[in-house]
C-alpha cells in the first residue's frame, strides 16, 4: 500500500490499481463506496422489476411523466413547510411532496385519457412539460424567498448519489424488498391486467385497482430513485432493464427477474465505475453501463437479436440456393436446359458434400442426389396441391411454390403425398411429372 | 388644520433638503456587493440585492422582476469572474440597453487571482473571502458612484474610506484568532471550493467536496479521497454551508466514522450569501467575522464566541 | 323444436309476446347502446335458449360486438337490462366465459399458450395465490380439446391466427362456464382451425352448455347454428335457423349494403334450409 499522502492532491493524483478495483467490487473500498454501490444495486433491482410492467404495457413513458411530475411535488411541500415554520429540506418533508407530485401527474395522464380524445402518447407528453414547468417556476419562488435553507433542492433534479448515507440505502432496501415481495404476490394478477385488460374486467378482477397497485409500485421506487439518480435518469433505470431482459426470454416468469438482474447489475458496475473514476457523476455512469448492456442485448441474443436474425436469414437464403442448385441438377437430367451453378454456390455444394467438381462440370454425390430428390417431390407435390386446390394457374406455380416449400416440414410432407394418392397421382419415390414445362430456360438459382 | 399643514411643509422642506437629488438606482447581485453599496452610498443611493441569504449565485437564474430591475437602474454591480453563471445573459442584455452594468471584481488584477487547477483560464470567484483583496471592491464602487452622481463624490470618498477600515479591523482580527489553530490542524474541509482565497490569506489548505462551482456533482471517489484525509490528519472538524445541501458533509462524517474516526461538524458557513437580512450575520462584516470565529473555535484557535465585537448570535 | 319467446321486433314478423323466461342463461330486455350520443343498439330484445348455438348476424356497424359487451358490462347501456338466469352479471360471472376478438391483444407479450389458457382458470383461484398444478392439468385439458396441447409452451406471437384463436378458445374452455360470449371466432382462420372450433361448439351443445356468437360468415349460419340473431342496430328478427334465415329477413338486415344480388341472397337461404 502506497504512504498515505498528507495533501488532498496527493491523494487525487493515486490512480486506481488493479487492488483498488478489487476492493470496490467487493465493497471493501470505504464506507461511502460500499453503501453507494449497495443502495444503487438495490435501487436498480427493483427499477428492473417494477419497470418491466410499464414497459409490457408500452407505457414507458409513462414513468418519465412520472419523475418530472415529482418537481413540483418537491418544491411545492418545501414552500409549505417553510411558511408552516418547519425544516423545508427534510426528508421527511421532501418524500411525500415528491410522491404528492407522482400522484398528481398519474391522475392527470388519466383524466386526459379518459375525457379527452388524446392517446397516452400526448397526454404523457403534456403532463411531463406542464407540471416539471410548474416546479421550475416553484423553484424560482423558492429563490427569492428569505430563507437560508434551499440549498440542493435542485439536486433533486441530478441526483446526489455520492451522498447515500445508510439510511437511504435502508430506505432503498425496503423498498426493493417489498416491490419483489408485492410482484411476486401479484404476479398473475399483473399479467393478466397487462395482458388483456378486458378479459380481466369480464372475469370480475378489478382492474382499475391492479392499475393503481402497479402505479404505487413505480411511484414508491421513483420517490426512492429520486435521490439517488436524481429524476432525469430515474426513467432510464425503470425502462432501460427490462427491455434488455426482453431480448433473452419468451417468459414473463423469467424476463422479470433477469430485467431486475440487469438493473442491479448495471447500478453496481456503475456505482463501482464511479467509485474509482475522480470527478465521476453516478447516476449518468449506471445509465450508461445499463444501455451498453441493453445494446449488447439487442446485438447479441440468441432468437430476438439483430445478430440473430441476419443470421437466420442468410441460412435461409444459402438453402434456398442450394435447393434449387440441387433441383437444377435433377431437372437437367430430365432432358431440361438449365445452367450451371455459380462458383460460390458450388463451394457451398461441395463444402456440405452435395456436389463435386468433374471435367468442369458440377455432379450430384450420392447423398446430393438423395437430397436433391426430396427437394424436387416436395416441389413437385405442392405445385400440385396448389393445382387441385387453389386457383392457380399453372405457370404461375412454380415462383410461388420455391418460396413455401421451404419452409415445409417432412411431417406436412407426408400429408400432402397422402392426399395426392388418394386422388391417384404417382407415388413419392421418382421423379413425378412436373405439371408445367420444364424447358424455359430456367436459372438453377443464382449464388 | 392650519398647524397641521405647516408641520406637513416643514417636514417636505426638510426631506428635500436632506437629499437634495432623488436617489441613485443601483442594483446589486450578490449580498456582499449590496453591502458595500449601502455602505458607501449610505442615502444617496436606493440599492436592491437580488440574491437573498441562502440563495446559489452559481445557480442562481434571474425572473423577469429582476431582468425589470436592471433595466430600471442607474447603476448595476455584479461580482464577474462567472460567478452568476446563469445571469450572464441578463447581464449582457443590460449592458447592451446602456445600462451601467460594472463587475466589481475589474480592479483586481491576475496577480490576486486565483486560477484553479481543472478550470484553465477561468478564474476563482470567491474573492470576498479575502477582505484585503475585497477592498478593491469598494474602491471600483466609490469611483463608479462618483462618475454616475458627481455632487456626492466626497460623501462617497469618506464613506469607502470608513469602511475599508472596517475590513482592515476584519481582517487584524482574522489574524489574530486564526493564528491560534495549530498547524497541522489548518485544513479547511467545506461543501464546495468557495474558501480558497480565505486559504490563501490565513495559510489554510481548503478541500471542498464539489468544485469551484456548485454544478458540479461530487462524486464517490472525491468523497472516498476526503475522507481518507480527514482521518490520516486527524482533522476534527468540517463545515457546511448555508447555501449548498449539507448531504455530501455528512457523508463524510459518515465514513469517517467507518473508519474509526470521529469528525464533527464545526459550524454553518456563510460561503456564497450572507445571512439574514436584518441581522448582524446579514452584513458583510459579520458574515466573515462568523465565519472566522467559527472555524477558528472549531480547530482549536482562540476566539471569542461573541466575535469580533460581541456581536454574533448566540450559540451558533 | 320447443316453442320460443320471440322477442317484441319492430318488423312484426312473428308472434310479439315480450316474455323473456326466469331459466334462460342470457335475457336482454331492452338494451339501447349509445356512443357519443349516437345509437348504436336500439331497444334490443331477445332471450338465448338455454342448450342452443345462436349466431349475431349482421352488416358492419350494426353493433354485433356492441352487443356482448353491453352483456359483458364492458360498455355501459344507455337503457334496458341484461339478465343472466334472472341474475345481474355480476353474480354470475363464474358461470360465464368469453373469447374475445383476436386484435384486443399484444401478442408479443411475453406469455406461452398454457400461460394464456391458465388466465381461464384466474376466476376461481382467487388473489394472490399461484397456480397450482390442478389448474394447470385443468388448462393443458382444454388446449387439447381445441387441439394446440402441442402446443402449450410455444410463445403466442410463434402462433398462425388460428392456432392463437384457439388458444383465445381454450382459455374459455378452461373455466368450464355454461354460457360463452365468442365475438367473431372464425374471422380470418385456416380450415384446421374453423373444424375445430365447431368441433368444440358442437360438444359444448351435447353438454347442455349456451353459446351466443357474433358470426361474419352467412353461408355456415344454418350449418353450425341452431339459433340466429339478425341484427341490424334493431333486432330484425331472432328464431331458429329454418324459421329466421330467409331470404326476406336478410334484405331487411342488409338492406342495400349486402353486397350480393338479390338472387344470391335467394340461394344462400335456399341453401340454408336444404333444399
Amino acid at each position: 500500500m502506497p504512504a498515505t499522502p498528507s495533501t488532498i492532491a496527493g491523494f487525487t493524483a493515486q490512480g486506481a490499481t488493479l487492488d483498488e478495483l478489487w476492493r470496490t467490487l467487493t465493497l471493501q473500498a470505504g464506507y461511502n463506496a460500499a453503501i453507494v454501490v449497495l443502495g444503487a444495486t438495490l435501487l436498480g433491482i427493483a427499477g428492473g422489476v417494477v419497470g418491466s410492467f410499464i414497459v409490457l404495457r408500452k407505457r414507458a413513458l409513462l414513468g418519465d411523466a412520472l419523475s418530472h411530475a415529482a418537481l413540483p411535488g418537491i418544491a411545492g411541500a418545501f414552500i409549505a413547510a417553510t411558511l408552516l415554520g418547519a425544516q423545508g429540506r427534510s426528508l421527511a418533508v421532501l418524500l411525500p411532496g415528491a410522491a404528492a407530485g407522482c400522484v398528481a401527474g398519474v391522475l392527470a395522464v388519466q383524466a386526459i385519457v379518459r375525457w379527452t380524445r388524446l392517446r397516452d402518447d400526448a397526454a404523457i407528453a403534456a403532463v411531463l412539460g406542464v407540471f416539471f414547468g410548474a416546479g421550475i417556476v416553484l423553484l424560482s419562488v423558492i429563490q427569492s424567498m428569505p430563507t437560508g435553507d434551499q440549498g440542493g433542492l435542485a439536486s433533486f433534479i441530478y441526483g446526489q448519489t455520492a451522498a447515500m448515507n445508510a439510511r437511504d440505502a435502508t430506505l432503498i432496501g425496503a423498498v426493493a424488498l417489498g416491490s419483489i415481495a408485492s410482484v411476486a404476490m401479484l404476479f398473475k394478477e399483473f399479467r393478466l391486467a397487462c395482458f388483456d385488460r378486458e378479459f380481466a374486467a369480464v372475469q370480475g378482477w378489478p382492474v382499475g385497482a391492479i392499475d393503481l397497485a402497479m402505479t404505487a409500485l413505480l411511484v414508491v421506487v421513483t420517490v426512492i430513485g429520486l435521490q439517488a439518480v436524481g429524476l432525469l435518469l430515474i426513467v432510464a433505470l425503470l425502462i432501460i432493464p427490462s427491455a434488455a431482459a426482453r431480448f433473452w426470454t419468451e417468459r414473463l416468469r423469467v424476463m422479470l427477474p433477469l430485467s431486475g438482474a440487469i438493473g442491479g447489475l448495471s447500478a453496481y458496475l456503475g456505482a463501482c465505475a464511479s467509485a474509482l473514476l475522480p470527478h465521476a457523476p453516478t447516476g449518468a455512469l449506471i445509465v450508461l453501463v445499463a444501455g451498453a448492456i441493453f445494446a449488447i442485448s439487442m446485438t447479441l441474443a440468441p432468437s430476438r437479436g439483430v445478430l440473430a436474425s441476419i443470421v437466420r436469414l442468410l441460412r435461409l437464403r444459402v438453402r434456398i440456393a442450394v435447393d434449387h442448385a440441387l433441383r437444377a441438377a435433377v431437372e437437367r437430367a430430365d432432358g431440361a436446359r438449365a445452367a450451371q451453378p455459380g462458383r460460390a454456390l458450388t463451394l457451398v455444394l461441395r463444402m456440405g458434400g452435395h456436389a463435386r467438381v468433374s471435367d468442369g462440370r458440377v455432379e450430384l454425390t450420392p447423398r446430393g442426389a438423395e437430397r436433391a430428390r426430396r427437394v424436387v417431390r416436395a416441389h413437385r407435390l405442392w405445385e400440385r396441391y396448389l393445382i387441385e386446390y387453389a386457383d392457380a394457374a399453372p405457370s404461375h406455380v412454380d415462383l410461388s411454390a420455391d418460396a413455401v416449400e421451404h419452409s415445409l416440414s417432412p411431417a406436412l410432407v407426408a400429408d400432402l403425398e397422402d392426399a395426392l394418392r388418394k386422388r391417384g397421382l404417382p407415388a413419392a419415390n421418382g421423379p413425378t411429372n412436373s405439371p408445367h414445362p420444364l424447358d424455359s430456360g430456367q436459372q438453377g438459382g443464382a449464388a | 388644520m392650519h398647524r397641521v399643514l405647516v408641520l406637513v411643509a416643514v417636514l417636505i422642506s426638510a426631506a428635500s433638503a436632506a437629499n437634495g437629488a432623488p436617489p441613485l438606482r443601483v442594483v446589486a447581485t450578490t449580498g456582499m456587493i449590496a453591502d458595500i453599496v449601502r455602505h458607501v452610498a449610505g442615502d444617496r443611493a436606493e440599492v436592491t440585492g437580488l440574491m437573498g441569504p441562502g440563495v446559489d449565485p452559481h445557480l442562481y437564474k434571474a425572473t423577469r422582476t429582476d431582468t425589470a430591475a436592471l433595466m430600471r437602474a442607474d447603476l448595476v454591480f455584479y461580482n464577474g469572474l462567472m460567478l452568476e453563471g446563469k445571469m450572464t445573459d441578463a447581464l449582457i442584455r443590460a449592458a447592451t440597453a446602456g445600462r451601467k452594468v460594472y463587475a466589481v471584481t475589474e480592479l483586481l488584477d491576475e496577480s490576486d487571482l486565483l486560477e484553479p487547477e481543472e478550470f484553465e483560464g477561468q478564474y476563482d470567484p470567491h474573492v470576498w473571502m479575502d477582505p484585503p483583496a475585497w477592498s478593491r471592491a469598494i474602491g471600483v464602487v466609490r469611483d463608479k458612484l462618483a462618475e454616475a452622481d458627481p455632487a456626492g463624490a466626497d460623501h462617497y470618498r469618506s464613506n469607502a474610506e470608513r469602511y475599508a477600515e472596517t475590513l482592515r479591523e476584519l481582517d487584524e482580527y482574522a489574524q489574530r484568532v486564526l493564528a491560534g489553530v495549530p498547524e497541522e490542524r489548518r485544513v479547511l474541509v467545506t461543501a464546495h471550493d468557495a474558501f480558497n482565497y480565505f486559504g490563501r490569506r490565513y495559510g489554510f489548505e481548503v478541500v471542498g467536496i464539489q468544485g469551484i462551482s456548485t454544478e458540479s456533482e461530487a462524486g464517490v471517489r472525491d468523497i472516498e479521497r476526503i475522507v481518507a484525509l480527514i482521518v490520516s490528519r486527524r482533522i476534527p472538524a468540517v463545515f457546511v454551508e448555508s447555501t449548498v445541501s449539507d448531504r455530501n458533509v455528512r457523508a463524510l462524517i459518515d465514513g469517517a466514522r467507518a473508519r474509526g474516526w470521529t469528525v464533527a461538524i464545526g459550524g454553518r458557513l456563510f460561503s456564497d450569501a450572507m445571512g439574514a437580512p436584518g441581522t448582524y450575520e446579514g452584513t458583510y462584516l459579520g458574515m466573515i467575522d462568523h465565519n472566522v470565529t467559527t472555524i477558528a473555535r472549531a480547530l482549536g484557535g482562540d476566539a471569542p464566541e461573541r466575535g469580533m465585537s460581541g456581536r454574533l448570535a448566540a450559540g451558533e | 323444436m320447443s316453442p320460443l319467446h320471440p322477442p317484441r321486433s319492430t318488423a312484426g314478423s312473428l308472434a310479439s309476446l315480450p316474455e323473456h323466461s326466469a331459466d334462460s342463461p342470457l335475457a336482454v330486455h331492452a338494451m339501447t347502446v349509445a356512443y357519443q350520443r349516437r345509437p348504436v343498439l336500439w331497444d334490443v330484445d331477445f332471450d338465448a335458449r338455454p342448450g342452443s348455438l345462436v349466431a349475431i348476424v349482421g352488416p358492419n356497424g350494426a353493433g354485433k360486438s356492441t352487443l356482448i359487451r353491453a352483456c359483458l358490462g364492458l360498455v355501459p347501456l344507455a337503457a334496458g337490462r341484461v339478465e343472466f338466469w334472472g341474475r345481474s352479471y355480476r353474480q354470475q360471472r363464474r358461470r360465464i366465459g368469453y373469447v374475445p376478438q383476436r386484435e384486443t391483444v399484444d401478442w408479443d407479450f411475453p406469455v406461452s399458450a398454457l400461460d394464456v389458457a391458465c388466465m381461464g382458470r384466474y376466476g376461481m383461484i382467487g388473489w394472490c395465490r399461484p397456480v397450482t398444478r390442478t389448474h394447470r392439468d385443468a388448462a393443458l385439458a382444454a388446449l387439447d380439446r381445441v387441439a394446440m396441447a402441442d402446443y402449450a409452451n410455444r410463445q403466442i406471437s410463434q402462433l398462425s391466427g388460428g392456432q392463437q384463436q384457439r388458444v383465445f378458445l381454450a382459455r374459455a374452455l378452461a373455466q368450464d362456464a355454461e354460457l360463452y360470449f365468442m365475438d367473431e371466432p372464425f374471422a380470418g382462420v385456416d380450415a384446421a382451425t374453423e373444424r375445430a372450433i365447431v368441433e368444440v361448439l358442437r360438444e359444448l351443445r351435447s353438454r347442455g352448455r349456451t353459446v351466443v356468437c357474433v358470426h361474419h360468415d352467412l353461408q355456415t349460419v344454418a350449418e353450425y347454428f341452431d339459433d340466429v340473431l339478425l341484427l341490424n342496430m334493431r333486432v330484425v328478427a331472432c328464431g331458429p335457423v329454418d324459421a329466421v334465415f330467409t331470404a326476406e329477413n336478410l334484405r331487411r338486415t342488409y338492406g342495400g349494403r349486402l353486397t350480393l344480388l338479390d338472387e344470391a341472397g335467394e340461394a344462400v337461404a335456399r341453401a340454408a334450409r336444404g333444399e
